[in-house]
């Protein structure tokens, strides 16, 4: 039983296809998770990277308190039950499950005694003496199960154990599998391409596509409040329709277009208090994602909500005893076979569906509370769980900035005209002091963020924290780095940039250097390693050495690097470091000032104490520097 | 009633078909076995040594096989041919089982290149090398004796990977890897896990071994040129045709030939099941 950690950890193939792309993920003691995706998502390979019969290209590995990248598979305390079983042909299911007891010197008693207790928990006492060919596709899943729990490892690795079952036999397993997690207590990973068995299995699911986490979540959460268009419509059946559409504020309601066909919703506005503000403005396409369980049939549903109707001509039914799917179009095309951009598909109970048949036109109410949206361009969710800002419309006087019924007074980097304005405030930059004062209605803990949902001036907003926050009155104060203030859709001022982003190499050079020892001259040969950042060049510390050759291998030295760095991992100045640049401008805070220092073509933003104009020189911490080879996008150290 | 009388025109025609095919057949195996019948019935010929133009004997006897045990070297040189065959065929199996299982399971700088040498070195004839790897032995010693000849034979068995190689192929490697999770190093997923799931292919390497140096004439003539301590059969036997000794050696050389082909006769019948099962799995996956 053990925490399993894996960091940044990257799967490159020889001839450069990237398998899998920085997965980072902790798991818990005793939990069930489960690697989903589709065909070449990396799931399987990532599975096989723990239990070692893969090289990792970078990255870290750790089970328990031990980092196991190059540790042999049979030294890491793993069990795997494979596809294929990949029971021992030529040996009985005694023998089978008795081999990793052999070779791990265990007494024949022993031996004997777990074989045993392992065959009564699996119900498989009567088939110790066969062989596996003797036996049917569930027996020797539950022997290969066997074989993998006889030796009581700390973390079970499970790579689509019932995708060879047939479907009855795949229920019963996967039943059986569930009460096993439960009777073990041990970490279970599971990798499946099936979204049922993930669903009713996992504590947690990763969704994997092309060799990316797309979400990690609960199986309710994946369901309910999936990060992208991928996950959602990866998740569930049948599949969530999708439309494209706009959003349209207008005061307290939001008019939803549909771009392919003439239909229009309108939704209060509190349902979209979380949606990022760029995507009311009716310009920005989004897709609208609904499940088929949540477009209303109901006549008395439909005759509460007319506004959020539409109207659907029905093209076939599927029967499935108590429910009947219902597939149409919203725009009437019913004589097309494949999806268009307007099909949809809905459940109702099998006695309406008995009533619908082709070519009915029915009426349609969309669940507004159960509306999903993405970016058009990026699949990305556009109304997230934890939202990342808040807009507010307000006013500056006099360099105060109001906005429902709290004042911040700007600094001068934000120096504002007095006039309206709008601000977007992220929901982590609230801080929890100052003079200002909101209520607290609600928190909410969401993927161990908590969440608050604050009140003031009769609006509701979030605001991340870290702190133990009760609900109630609180003091509310603002970093003003983070904030934008628009005025009339343009912007005026934007937020600290927090990422610095420079190009370079790892350099090594033979150096012949001339040696007094003994009292004689000798001329001695040594390898300098040197870091190239930009213009200015470092001596690269051991540690950062190793770290680098490490993640990138001997090819380091030949690959175009590029490091990622905070504003306060560099300091500029006078004679701070060996990059030079110069002062484009300095942005005070009042408690923090800044230089934004032109290096090349890039903006380097470093934090100063001195007012700073003209030539300057760059110092950076090299231990915060996050090195990426630019080539592939992988990060090396 | 034209439904039967088209079903009955179609088992005649299969019929004629079926015995065109086996008329040719037999003819076909009569030929090819003409050559063991007269040899068979030379062996046992009593009346005369020399050869003859007529193949059944006018008088049986087993004098020719006495005499091949008791006024020749023929024992020594049976001696020596299974000394060389036995050897060669537990060196040679083992070699090529672990070349195969390396080139089948291992991924390495190099495999495919030196899949395709093997290969290509394996295109030209073997003969083509019989003058210099004789001088290499002259030079270590090693000619007219079989410990030369048991060398040249053993050290080119890794290139014959190929069908062993297709064989461990068809062994999911899934069960390697079930074996290494379980606790097992290299070595003993080879001997433990994948050597007896791999017996036809063991034996069929065994035997191929085994059948290389029994009938080998070409290597074996020239290794031991001129010392008859050191031949094998064959080269001994071919020197029962030689002008001089044909008219008193011939029967002999039959009985001899009768002799050698009865080991691998009863091999091959005691182990046909694993022999066409290692053929037929390497075949699979090439």
């Amino acid at each position: 039983m053990a925490n399993l950690s894996l960091k940044h950890v990257y799967k490159v193939y020889p001839n450069g296809t990237k398998a899998v792309s920085d997965f980072t993920m902790e798991i818990g003691d005793k939990e069930f998770i489960v690697f989903v995706g589709p065909s070449g998502c990396g799931k399987s390979t990532t599975l096989r990277m723990i239990a070692g019969l893969e090289d990792i290209t970078a990255g870290e590995v750790s089970i328990g308190d031990l980092i196991v990248n190059d540790v042999e598979p049979k030294d890491r305390d793993i069990a795997m039950v494979f596809q294929n079983y990949a029971l021992y042909p030529h040996m009985s299911v005694y023998e089978n499950m008795a081999f990793g007891l052999k070779l791990r010197n265990l007494s024949n008693e022993e031996i004997h005694k777990r074989v045993l207790e392992t065959a009564e928990v699996l119900g498989i006492t009567d088939y110790l003496d066969r062989k596996p060919r003797a036996m049917s596709g569930g027996q020797r899943q539950r022997v290969a199960l066997g074989r993998a729990i006889v030796r009581n490892p700390k973390v079970f690795l499970l790579d689509e154990p019932l995708s060879n079952l047939d479907a009855k036999l795949r229920t019963q397993m996967r039943s059986e599998i569930s009460k096993l997690h439960q009777k073990l207590g041990t970490t279970f990973i599971y990798v499946t391409h099936d979204q049922t068995e993930a669903m009713t299995l996992g504590t947690r699911i990763v969704v994997m596509k092309d060799g990316y986490i797309q979400q990690i979540d609960t199986p309710r959460n994946l369901y309910n409040y999936p990060d992208n268009k991928f996950v959602a419509g990866f998740i569930g059946t049948p599949q969530m329709n999708f439309y494209d559409a706009a959003l349209n504020r207008r005061g307290d309601t939001v008019e939803i277009c549909f771009l392919n066909t003439d239909d229009k919703l309108k939704v209060p506005y509190e349902n979209f208090l979380k949606v990022k503000p760029e995507y009311l403005s009716g310009k920005k396409e989004i897709i609208l994602g609904i499940r088929a369980e949540k477009v209303i049939c109901d006549p008395d549903y439909i005759k509460k909500h007319p506004e959020a109707v539409v109207s659907c001509t029905v093209s076939h039914t599927e029967e499935l005893g108590d429910e009947t799917l219902v597939y149409g179009d919203l725009a009437g095309k019913t004589d097309v076979v494949a999806d268009t951009k307007t099909s949809v598909v809905f459940k109702v109970d099998s006695e309406r569906g008995s009533e619908i048949n082709a070519g009915d036109v029915v009426k349609l109410a969309f669940a507004f509370h159960s509306l999903h949206f993405f970016d058009k361009e990026t699949d990305k969710s556009v109304s997230p769980r934890v939202p990342e800002v808040n807009a507010f419309d307000g006013t500056v006087e006099n360099n105060v900035l109001k906005i429902s019924g709290l004042e911040f007074r700007l600094p001068k980097a934000l120096e504002t005209a007095d006039g309206a304005v709008s601000a977007e405030i992220p929901t982590e930059s609230f801080t929890f002091t100052g003079d200002q004062k909101a209520a607290c209605i609600e928190r909410e803990t969401i993927l161990g963020n908590n969440l608050l949902h604050l009140e003031s001036g009769g609006r509701v907003f979030f605001a991340k924290t870290d702190s133990d926050v009760k609900p109630g009155e609180l003091k509310i104060g603002l970093d003003m780095k983070r904030i934008s203030i628009l005025k009339d859709s343009k912007i005026l001022h934007k937020p600290l940039e927090l990422k610095n982003v420079l190009y370079g190499s790892v350099n090594r050079k033979v150096v012949k250097k001339t040696v007094e020892e003994n009292g004689k001259t000798r001329k001695k040969k040594s390898v300098e390693f040197s870091l190239a950042v930009a213009n200015g060049e470092y001596q690269v510390p051991d540690e950062m050495l190793k770290r680098l050759v490490t993640g990138g291998g001997m090819g380091v030295f030949k690959k175009k690097l590029r490091f990622e760095f905070s504003p306060y991992a560099v300091r500029a100045g006078k004679a701070e470091g060996p990059i030079t640049g110069s002062v484009e401008k300095t942005l005070d805070y009042g408690t923090e000032r800044f230089a934004v220092v032109k290096v090349g073509d890039a903006s380097v933003t470093a934090k100063t104490d001195a007012e700073l104009s003209g030539d300057v020189r760059l110092g950076i911490d090299l231990n915060s520097l996050v090195v990426i080879d630019d080539k592939i996008d992988m990060i090396i150290a | 009633m034209s439904r039967n009388n088209r079903l009955r025109s179609k088992k005649r025609a299969e019929s004629a078909a079926n015995t065109f095919i086996y008329i040719l057949l037999i003819l076909i195996s009569a030929i090819w076995l003409i050559p063991f019948i007269y040899l068979i019935f030379q062996a046992f010929r009593g009346e005369s040594t020399g050869m003859v133009n007529y193949i059944f004997p006018r008088q049986w006897s087993l004098k020719n096989f006495v005499s091949l045990f008791t006024k020749t070297e023929f024992l020594q040189w049976f001696a020596n041919t299974l000394i060389i065959a036995l050897v060669v065929s537990v060196f040679q199996t083992i070699i090529v089982l672990m070349v195969s299982y390396t080139l089948s399971r291992m991924r390495f700088r190099g495999r495919r290149f030196l899949m395709n040498l093997i290969l290509v070195l394996g295109m030209f004839p073997g003969f083509m090398s019989m003058i210099a790897v004789y001088f290499v032995l002259k030079l270590i010693g090693l000619t007219q004796n079989i410990v030369g000849l048991m060398l040249i034979y053993v050290g080119s068995s890794g290139m014959g990977y190929y069908i062993a190689k297709g064989y461990f192929d068809t062994i999911p490697r899934a069960l390697d890897e079930a074996a290494r999770i379980d606790g097992a190093n290299r070595r003993t997923v080879f001997y433990q896990i994948i050597l007896p799931m791999a017996k036809p292919i063991v034996i069929y390497t065994t035997l191929m071994a085994f059948m290389a140096p029994w009938g080998d004439y070409m290597f074996a003539s020239l290794i031991a040129f001129g010392n008859t301590k050191s031949y094998n059969v064959a080269v001994g036997l071919y020197t029962f045709l030689d002008k001089e000794h044909i008219v008193n050696y011939f029967t002999r050389f039959c009985a001899g030939g009768v002799i050698i082909a009865i080991p691998i006769t009863i091999l091959f019948m005691l182990l046909q099941k694993y022999y066409v099962a290692g053929v037929t799995g390497g075949a699979v996956k090439g």
